[in-house]
């Protein structure tokens, strides 16, 4: 039948022309390191005793930085390796898609920087949902659940926001660190071993 | 629309490979050698073949570079590439709409 084959056509068409459109880079080794870093971050920040505000704030954007220059060396080598340039179509699209969310939580950061506390509500919960917003983004051009896993930061923050509002939760600042380390680090190795696991027995099969 | 309306495809985009070639770079500005060979699980002659009759149709235009002393070929659709798969497309959708409403 003719329209069936035509219909196959179409079909072929749009799964290659959706599959293109995604960001393929590999990204397990992205998520450890990124959870690495988190990680690493929680508990240097908890062992230095850092309990102010801005102190808290300055040292957790720069966790986010070596975070993301190391996200950004793993891609690029990746790149480089495959012979392909590093900013192609789906990576600009991915970069587009995160920007605006991540400035949001960029801005709530300066915000504690400059004026100090609260950081719980100004800088731990803001910047765990926009970064869920951001990664929830980014999966619209990536495969392996990535839209899940923005979801499941975002309600980890939401979660915590209403536990704050309801439940007596202790203050200080082992706890926000501890959060942090969770989301930003824990979250975030477990997402890459899964990855790991994954792309491994994919490319086994 | 004629009957056989399958056989009024263009018959370079046609071919699976090539179709599947020009589909891939039809969702993108360029994409490299490698990138293409890599997705479509094709060898390196396959794809070379197929881009080389796409290339004489006028359909896509290869370019090469250096970057980083290591050698990048890719490949993007010409206007009349693109507006030959246009046109293919929407031969399909004619004969799938043209069935429906039979």
């Amino acid at each position: 039948m003719e329209q069936d084959a035509a219909a196959e056509h179409l079909q072929v068409i749009r799964t290659l022309m959706e599959r293109t459109a995604l960001y393929r880079r590999t990204l397990a080794p992205v998520m450890l390191f990124i959870g690495a870093a988190g990680t690493l971050a929680g508990i240097g920040g908890a062992a230095l005793g850092i309990d102010s505000a801005r102190a808290f704030g300055a040292w957790w954007l720069a966790a986010a930085l070596v975070a993301v220059a190391g996200a950004f060396v793993i891609a690029r080598r990746q790149s480089v390796r495959d012979g392909e340039p590093f900013w192609s179509p789906p990576a600009l699209r991915v970069t587009q898609a995160v920007l605006p969310p991540l400035a949001a939580g960029f801005l709530f950061s300066l915000a504690t920087l400059a004026a100090g506390g609260p950081v719980r509500w100004l800088f731990v919960l803001p910047n765990a949902f926009f970064y869920g917003c951001a990664v929830h983004a980014a999966g619209f051009f990536m495969p392996r659940g990535m839209k899940l896993f923005g979801w499941l930061i975002i309600a980890i923050s939401g979660a915590a926001g209403l536990g704050l509002r309801f439940v007596d939760t202790p203050s200080g600042f082992l706890v926000d660190h501890a959060f942090m380390t969770a989301v930003f680090g824990l979250l975030h190795v477990a997402y890459g071993v899964y990855l790991y696991v994954t792309e491994a027995r994919k490319s086994t099969a | 629309m004629n009957p056989k309306a399958l056989l009024q495809l263009d018959r370079v985009i046609h071919e699976k490979g090539r179709l599947a070639i020009m589909s891939m770079l039809a969702a993108s500005v360029e994409l490299s050698f490698t990138e293409l060979r890599d997705t479509l699980e094709m060898t390196d002659g396959n794809v070379t073949t197929h881009i080389r009759t796409l290339q004489e149709a006028g359909y896509v235009s290869v370019a090469k570079s250096y970057p980083r002393g290591r050698r990048l070929t890719t490949v993007s659709l010409t206007a009349a590439g693109r507006s030959a798969f246009a046109e293919y497309v929407s031969l399909l959708e004619r004969i799938i709409h043209q069935a429906r409403a039979k």
